[in-house]
């Protein structure tokens, strides 16, 4: 600012004479600027994703690892393409869980796991799932798994023994 | 009568100027541009709230016919990968006969990846099933699952 203010005082020294030369005072409107400014933001702001999607986390053991469980501790459970869900301790009969609907028969299996895992803390569950069922179906019977806090489970394909037992082949 | 004199009044914008110039740089600097995705897919709800990882992340999409897709978020790595032509897209449709070399090759190029599985609720279970086993017969036995929160 002083800089200015001392030009202005020489350039009126030199030019003392000429008394129409008059210093123009620059203004430029900045408000089209500012308002494509606010547009970037905007356009930024409502662009910008803040969340990331959520993920559900699944270990699966090996392919070339054999785990040895014992059949009391192994609990089967099969799910078929409408989503009835058989289960079993070790080589008992397969059981459905009971429920008019989906929502239902997931509510049931959960509090049945939870009673089964406290009843026996080793349990494993190993989950078959029918090839023509819905990758939603696994999902929802994983989700009731992680709400029941039962981390020990393993995916295994449904083949057509597991078919014949629980009636559908 | 007294005549009531309009007061002149200026408010000066210099500071909220400022603050908008401010949080511009930020949203332009944080912003990343995804690529569009391959395909579309209405993912699964649950009540898993584990976040996905921002970086090196290799996603496996299968959509509701069935079609899988592999895509790297890396652009680098997804021009190694399928060539430069893909180096925009956000993956390559793949059989699953080509997946486990594909797989292998990207985990030798960047040892880091995560794999996650991102899948239509309505795909079959059976596609489901030849992916994860793929994953599992490569030694990736840790994956995750993309879903939605539900609320």
């Amino acid at each position: 600012m002083a800089d200015v203010d001392l030009s202005q005082s020489k350039g009126k020294q030199k030019h003392g004479g000429k008394k129409k030369r008059k210093r123009i005072n620059v203004r430029i409107d900045m408000t089209p600027m500012v308002d494509v400014a606010f547009l970037l933001l905007t356009f930024f702001m409502l662009t910008t994703s803040m969340s990331k999607p959520q993920t559900m986390e699944i270990n699966l053991p090996p392919s070339d690892t054999k785990a040895d469980v014992a059949e009391s501790n192994l609990l089967t459970l099969r799910i078929t393409e409408d989503f009835r869900v058989f289960w079993n301790v070790g080589t008992e009969k397969p059981v459905t869980v009971d429920g008019a609907n989906k929502k239902e028969r997931l509510i049931n299996l959960g509090k049945l796991l939870k009673e089964r895992s406290r009843a026996n803390p080793k349990l494993i569950t190993l989950i078959k799932v029918d090839g023509k069922a819905k990758y939603i179906d696994m999902v929802d019977v994983m989700d009731e798994l992680n709400i029941n806090d039962i981390s020990r489970f393993s995916l295994a394909p449904m083949e057509d023994k597991d078919k014949k037992e629980i009636g559908t082949l | 009568m007294s005549k009531s004199k309009r007061v002149g009044f200026k408010l000066d914008m210099t500071p909220m100027v400022d603050v908008g110039f401010l949080l511009l740089t930020f949203f332009m600097l944080s912003t990343t541009f995804k690529p569009q995705d391959v395909a579309e897919v209405s993912i699964p709800v649950s009540h898993s709230a584990f976040k996905l990882p921002d970086i090196d992340v290799m996603t496996v999409t299968v959509d509701k016919e069935g079609n899988v897709f592999l895509g790297v978020d890396n652009q680098n790595l997804r021009g190694a990968l399928f060539g430069p032509q893909y180096v925009l897209k956000a993956g390559v449709e793949v059989t699953l006969q080509e997946l486990p070399e594909l797989l292998r090759n990207a985990r030798i190029r960047n040892p880091k990846l995560r794999t996650v599985i991102k899948a239509d609720r309505e795909s079959e279970y059976k596609v489901i099933q030849s992916v994860m086993e793929t994953l599992q017969k490569e030694n990736i036995t840790r994956f995750n699952l993309v879903t939605d929160l539900e609320k």
